[in-house]
């Protein structure tokens, strides 16, 4: 009996200290226990050996500090500008990067304690959730000055949960189509942007151009380079939202979505790429083979106003220089209208430094002079640097930036007639392609959970696509996941 | 204050270290999660309720939770069989006298290698290798294996066979290692012995070496089992990170981590999924102590050999 006791200690004891080493991920953010939670402000550097680092700007003594955290290093620009008309004011700006979802677990391990950022940068994905819980400030009284700038509804729309304002958005990011000019011209006889949005404007005309390109190519030429592609269009244009008294609700438009990738996967319209991914990036610059070897094409790309400079532009030119497809691309509102990403700004509720924080924002979002030099390439690196010397040497913001005030975007569209971007679409001004998609999007349908819902389609659909399970399988796999990360939902 | 502890107390000074970091890092987090767990906690309200055993009645309801535990044990088991039997033949050759093979050390050294890579570079490495566009497929289509491109990501089987084989070859080494380690530790003079005796090599492995490696036997299967049990880094990194194709390498963890990491960020659900794994991992761990007990030695020397 002794021995057996001892044994059972002993493993109870290296058992407990093993599990306890497995655990940590979901005890870390205890509330109760603020002194285990990290001190994330201080030294994310030292534990994210992300492709970028985080940039961390040290207090000045004398000047009241304002602490901002964000996802990318974006925003530091517009906190040295903001100095500039702030010089009382010093903004402690903390880059997290969100590669892996760094940024959403500091975020998510600092609510309720005191380490909590006063301005926080919220991604579209996690925006909604962020607005929807206890933390954000209600930030409303700065609507007037949205209203006076005429923003888009759908930003200002994204940031209210029960008809409160609880975050704000510099840019807006409608989505677009982009499409291969000497592509078109080849199978469809013109590259006229006009005409094109004639051509595709709807899905059943996309779906027959479809047809189109595959056989006039002989099926070297895809449609679009991944089913990913397509989600964000079919779910923005929903009537429903994904939970309709704490149900779980599938729009028609959601099954259209799922026919309508499965016809592209079943016809040879789509080259199977992943988003992000090797061969998605490869069509861009027209270095996409099969595994035999053989070149094959992607005639079309669905992507957002941050797509062009961040995605498509870099991407346009292969790693060794040999092919490029540059000023060969044109961009229509293609067959319906969405968007995706973008980011939110947001006060968290527990900061010492509300009007602070509020007039951060203020500037950053709703301020007319601030959104026209974001957007047309004020910021340049001298710029910053005048204000901070400390400012790294590529910190600056490019020209090109889709904003959300109406009235800023029509004051500057013509400004871009022969901007970089416009000759990369072989001369089209790309702004005003983008004023052109901005006002019929709408984001009220958009719920905190939306995220974790969608994603967690992704992979049945994709078996379903692949064969390996029928589509009333694909559903139940699909309701199967949505339960496992809302426990709370009503599934049928 | 030294001097008025006596000579056999100062013991306790010397493993305070430990216990107080127990207490706090280990214990207090243990408990913790089995308060949450009973909790309907998110991390994105300030209020929560108790909810009692709600969280464990919806997840012994969850098929995905049911999905987990038998892809677990099964990857788990998958790849403890193969990796215990290639390690006890490495084991038994490199310490065979009779045998005697060179460069004992350079061998023991490549075998452990696997083990020294990041388990992040591993997956990113095995991930670009068999993507649709990748050089699996662009070697197996160029070479006449396969008229096609297959897409080896969505396939269950194959992804299930990548994770195994990756926790096979990180792992292999180590428990090689170990092995040879216990088997040198005998007195070769109970070789000798039996070899005098008319002994074949079988009977000399079961009478002589399994009994007396014993002890490393069940340490490697419990630490296996425990690690095992919360494996999470290869199945999240190979592909989304949440156990896709068709949740075939959706490990407990990586369950418990997707309930945390929701947009909600359930820590009560995932605390009970962590208390549920923590149960099964004990009970199992506790058995196997049970099964593979010394009938006749003093169990204060079984502690000690650890």
């Amino acid at each position: 009996m002794k021995r057996l006791f001892g044994i059972l200690s002993v493993v109870i004891v290296l058992s407990m200290l093993l599990a306890a080493c497995g655990a940590t991920p979901a005890e870390e953010p205890a509330v109760e226990e603020p002194a285990v939670v990290e001190p994330a402000a201080e030294e994310p550097a030292a534990e994210e050996p992300a492709a970028e680092e985080p940039v961390v700007v040290e207090p000045e003594a004398g000047k009241t500090v304002l602490n901002v955290w964000s996802f990318t290093n974006e925003i530091l620009t517009m906190a040295v500008a903001f100095e500039k008309t702030h010089p009382d004011v010093d903004v402690v700006y903390t880059m997290i990067p969100m590669t892996n979802g760094e940024y959403q677990t500091k975020l998510l391990a600092t609510l309720g304690t005191d380490q909590v950022p006063d301005v926080v940068a919220l991604e579209a994905a996690f925006v909604k959730s962020y607005v929807e819980s206890d933390f954000l400030a209600d930030i409303g009284d700065l609507q007037v000055y949205a209203d006076e700038l005429k923003m888009y509804p759908f930003v200002y729309e994204v940031g209210m949960a029960d008809g409160v304002h609880r975050a704000y958005a510099y840019q807006a990011t409608p989505g677009a189509l982009f499409y291969r000019r000497s592509l078109a011209k080849e199978y469809f006889g013109t590259d006229d942007p006009v005409e094109m949005q004639e051509l595709l404007g709807d899905f059943d005309k996309y779906i027959a151009a479809a047809e189109v390109v595959k056989e006039k190519s002989e099926g070297n030429t895809y449609m679009v380079a991944s089913n990913g592609d397509f989600q964000n269009l079919f779910f923005a244009n929903r009537e429903q939202p994904w939970v309709v008294d704490g149900k779980l609700t599938v729009d028609p438009m959601v099954e259209k979505m799922i026919e309508t990738v499965k016809t592209f996967r079943d016809n040879g319209y789509e080259a199977r790429a992943t988003q992000w991914q090797e061969g998605w990036f490869a069509g861009m610059n027209d270095t996409l083979q099969d595994a035999a070897g053989n070149p094959k094409k992607v005639f079309s790309y669905f992507l957002p106003t941050w797509g062009l400079p961040y995605v498509l532009y870099p991407n346009s030119t292969s790693a060794d220089g040999a092919s490029t497809t540059k000023g060969d691309w044109a961009v229509i509102e293609g067959p319906l209208p969405y968007q995706w990403g973008g980011t939110w700004l947001g006060v968290m509720e527990d900061t010492k430094q509300m009007d602070l924080a509020k007039e951060f924002i203020r500037f950053c979002t709703l301020d007319e002079e601030n959104l026209t030099n974001w957007a047309t390439g004020v910021y340049t690196n001298e710029y910053l640097k005048a204000i901070d010397p400390n400012v790294p040497d590529d910190q600056y913001q490019a020209a090109g930036d889709f904003v959300g005030s109406q009235v800023v975007v029509e004051k500057i569209t013509a400004s871009f007639d022969d901007s970089e971007m416009s000759n990369f679409l072989g001369g089209q001004n790309s702004y005003g392609g983008f004023a052109a998609a901005a006002p019929s999007v709408n984001a009220r349908l958009m719920q905190g959970s939306d995220d974790a819902i969608q994603r967690a389609l992704n992979d049945p659909l994709n078996s379903y696509l692949e064969g390996t399970v029928t589509l009333e399988e694909m559903w139940t796999l699909w309701k199967d996941a949505v339960r496992n990360e809302f426990p709370d939902l009503i599934i049928e | 204050m030294l001097k008025k502890l006596k000579h056999h107390q100062y013991g306790y000074l010397f493993i305070a270290p430990f216990i107080i970091a127990f207490l706090i890092f280990s214990l207090y987090p243990v408990l913790n999660t089995i308060f949450l767990s009973f909790t309907d906690r998110t991390l994105m309200s300030r209020t929560f309720n108790i909810t009692w055993f709600r969280n464990f009645q919806l997840l012994f309801a969850d098929k995905t939770f049911i999905t987990a535990v038998k892809n677990t044990w099964q990857l788990w088991l998958m790849n403890f069989i193969p990796q215990m039997g290639i390690a006890f033949l490495l084991a038994i050759w490199f310490t065979n006298v009779r045998l005697n093979i060179k460069g004992v050390g350079v061998w023991r050294m490549i075998f452990y290698m696997p083990n020294l890579m990041m388990a992040s570079a591993v997956a990113a490495l095995f991930f670009s290798l068999f993507s649709f566009y990748g050089p699996v497929n662009q070697f197996l289509v160029r070479s006449g294996f396969i008229p096609e491109a297959i897409d080896f990501i969505r396939k269950p089987a194959i992804m299930r066979g990548l994770v195994v084989f990756i926790q096979w070859w990180m792992w292999f080494g180590q428990t090689t290692i170990l092995l040879m380690a216990a088997m040198t530790a005998i007195s070769v003079s109970l070789y000798e012995a039996a070899l005098v005796d008319g002994a074949s090599t079988m009977q000399m492995f079961t009478h002589i070496t399994l009994p007396l490696i014993k002890p490393v036997l069940i340490y490697v299967l419990v630490t296996s089992l425990v690690g095992g049990m919360q494996m999470f880094d290869i199945p999240y990194l190979l592909t989304d990170g949440r156990g896709s194709p068709s949740n075939s390498i959706l490990t407990n963890t990586i369950n418990m981590y997707m309930k945390f990491h929701s947009s909600k960020g359930h820590i009560g659900a995932a605390s009970a999924v962590g208390l549920v794994v923590f149960l099964m991992t004990s009970i199992v761990a506790l058995l196997i102590f049970f099964l593979l007990r010394e009938k006749k030695e003093q169990p204060e020397k079984q502690g000690a050999r650890r």
